[in-house]
């Protein structure tokens, strides 16, 4: 292991364990929005393999957030294990999202935006209008928090450590999909798709899984999601919650593996600390978020190359 | 010599021009054939329809005497037919040893088990052999995109014969290349071919490049053949000459 790494892989344990022990910091406000934060970052990581790793566009995230919410939520009341439940609702948006990455083999660029926008709206009415299923507007309220193996994970604290540890087994599961030959296959059709299938790289296949995979990482926030907030309604997964997340990809630096981590500290927690801004924290919010994007398009993580850019230029 | 690729009588049109006329050539086991022609000759169309990018009118493309007539790329990468394009194709965000990696990683097995397969899919030798072959040692950890147009015309290049291919499309491979870096692409294209045995067509402006290369030569002129021979016979030959080489 070289010097750099070692001190990377070092820096990242000790965050690591900051964050595991940040609960005995904070209130239960506190507590809820770090753990929101965790719930965002899943989700934002499965839409920058789709966005910043293979090169795809969606703006339809929160849909599938809203489809894993929505499955746990059901599935909860029923009384099936939560040991079920989120492998069922990786699934189930594994297998919606892999419909949706067909567009993508005809449509690039704005017209899959557009499409898998109308996706999202199409999702949205069906958590509002089918009363029956989802409870329409009133949405579903009272979802239990998670059993696992005998134990009822109510106290605020507790919930945010099982979330981490979801977070941190699925960010492993990310780097390592990213590391194997897939990562070279889904960063190949990003870069140049022509030449890809000009050296045997099945961008259909690997199209379709970029969405599939995507779908299942916010499918499993979703299932994190509801037991989070115990009520959950279509409001919570309209396109602009999905412009948000594609927001944090975007902001953080996306094809780069702490973006949505970087990006969720913008879009979840920035707005928490520019309350003391009272009625302008949105304003304030609106106005960083245009300075950052003209200043640094990459994302905040692109600033280290682009001040070594600019240092190697003088 | 057994022959690798067979063209046979390819019409392609566009409205009332006829791109490519009644097109025959072949090309043999470790061949390096060049087309050369004016502007507008229909060498890109002929290219593009033996890779299966334009469908033809009438005729065949036979590979090792399979008919492969508009197979789409994918199929024809895997069935040994690598490409180079006129203008730079390379994975810009990758690093240039896994630009390497990629152009051959999908050969070997399944989806599936490359999922699970070591990060380098076991051709990390094979990329430090080809960087090393076309020194690219000290760029080989830089990303593609933020290399010279040079460099990454010898990645380009390089990725195209990663998988080992059969027989390899060249087209322009000296657009745009400094005379040094062509002299070197000389040399290793020869080295190529000498130690792989691959065959090459090569679509190429630049006839000192082309006359040195090939054993073989096509020239065409308003999309039909206007003469085939050996360089030397491509250099005297009257038509060519007018049409196309001038004094």
């Amino acid at each position: 292991m070289t010097r750099a790494l070692g001190l990377r892989f070092g820096l990242l344990m000790l965050a690591l364990v900051a964050m595991a022990v940040l609960p005995l910091q904070l209130k239960s406000y506190g507590i809820y929005i770090i753990t929101l934060w965790c719930v965002f970052v899943i989700a934002g990581m499965g839409l920058n393999l789709t966005v910043g790793y293979a090169g795809q566009i969606s703006l339809g995230q929160a849909a599938f957030l809203g489809i894993g919410a929505y499955t746990a939520a059901l599935l909860a009341k029923l009384g099936v294990s939560y040991l079920l439940i989120v492998p069922a609702c990786a699934s189930i948006c594994f297998v919606v999202g892999l419909g949706l990455g067909f567009p993508a083999l005809r449509v690039q660029h704005h017209y899959l935006a557009f499409a898998t926008l109308g996706f999202n709206m199409l999702c949205f009415l069906v958590f509002r209008n089918e009363d029956w299923l989802t409870g329409g507007t009133f949405g579903i309220n009272d979802i239990p928090r998670p059993v696992l193996f005998g134990w009822r994970i109510t106290r605020a604290g507790d919930f945010y450590q099982l979330v981490l540890l979801v977070l941190v087994a699925l960010a492993v599961l990310m780097a390592l999909l990213l590391r194997s030959p897939w990562g070279r296959a889904f960063a190949a059709l990003r870069d140049n798709p022509i030449r890809a299938e000009s050296v045997g790289v099945n961008t259909t296949f690997y199209t379709l899984m970029a969405f599939a995979i995507g779908a299942a990482f916010a499918g499993v926030a979703g299932a994190l999601f509801a037991p989070l907030v115990g009520f959950i309604e279509p409001a919570s997964f309209t396109v602009t919650n999905s412009l948000a997340m594609l927001l944090m990809v975007i902001v953080g630096g996306q094809g780069r593996f702490f973006g949505p981590a970087i990006g969720a500290v913008i879009v979840v927690l920035l707005p928490e600390w520019l309350r003391f801004a009272a009625d302008w924290y949105l304003a304030v919010f609106g106005f960083l978020i245009v300075v950052m994007m003209v200043w640094l398009p990459g994302g905040l993580l692109s600033l280290p190359q682009r001040l070594a850019d600019r240092g190697g230029r003088r | 010599m057994t022959v690798l690729l067979d063209v046979r009588e390819v019409r392609k049109s566009y409205g009332a021009i006829k791109a490519v006329d009644g097109v025959s050539l072949s090309v043999g086991v470790g061949e390096i054939l060049g087309v050369i022609g004016p502007n507008g000759s229909g060498k890109t169309t002929l290219f593009n329809t033996i890779l299966g990018q334009v469908a033809p009118n009438s005729g065949q493309v036979l590979f090792e005497g399979e008919d492969i007539t508009g197979w789409p790329a994918l199929r024809l990468s895997r069935r040994g037919i690598g490409r180079t394009f006129q203008s730079l194709q390379v994975f810009g965000g990758l690093s240039v040893r896994d630009n390497l990696i990629a152009a051959a990683q999908e050969f070997d097995g399944g989806a599936g088990g490359r999922l699970f397969a070591r990060p380098d899919a076991g051709l990390g030798g094979r990329a430090d052999e080809m960087i090393a072959r076309f020194n690219l040692g000290h760029v080989a950890k830089r990303e593609a995109g933020r290399l010279s147009y040079g460099q990454q015309k010898l990645v380009d290049i390089a990725m195209a014969f990663m998988p080992r291919p059969r027989l390899v499309l060249l087209d322009e491979p000296c657009a745009g290349v400094n005379p040094a870096l062509i002299e070197e692409l000389l040399g290793l294209l020869q080295s190529l071919n000498r130690e792989q045995g691959g065959s090459f067509i090569v679509i190429e402006h630049n006839m000192d490049f082309v006359m040195r290369l090939c054993r073989r030569v096509v020239c065409m002129a308003q999309g039909a053949v206007l003469a085939e021979g050996t360089p030397d016979e491509i250099r005297s030959n009257r038509a060519v000459l007018e049409a196309y080489l001038g004094d």
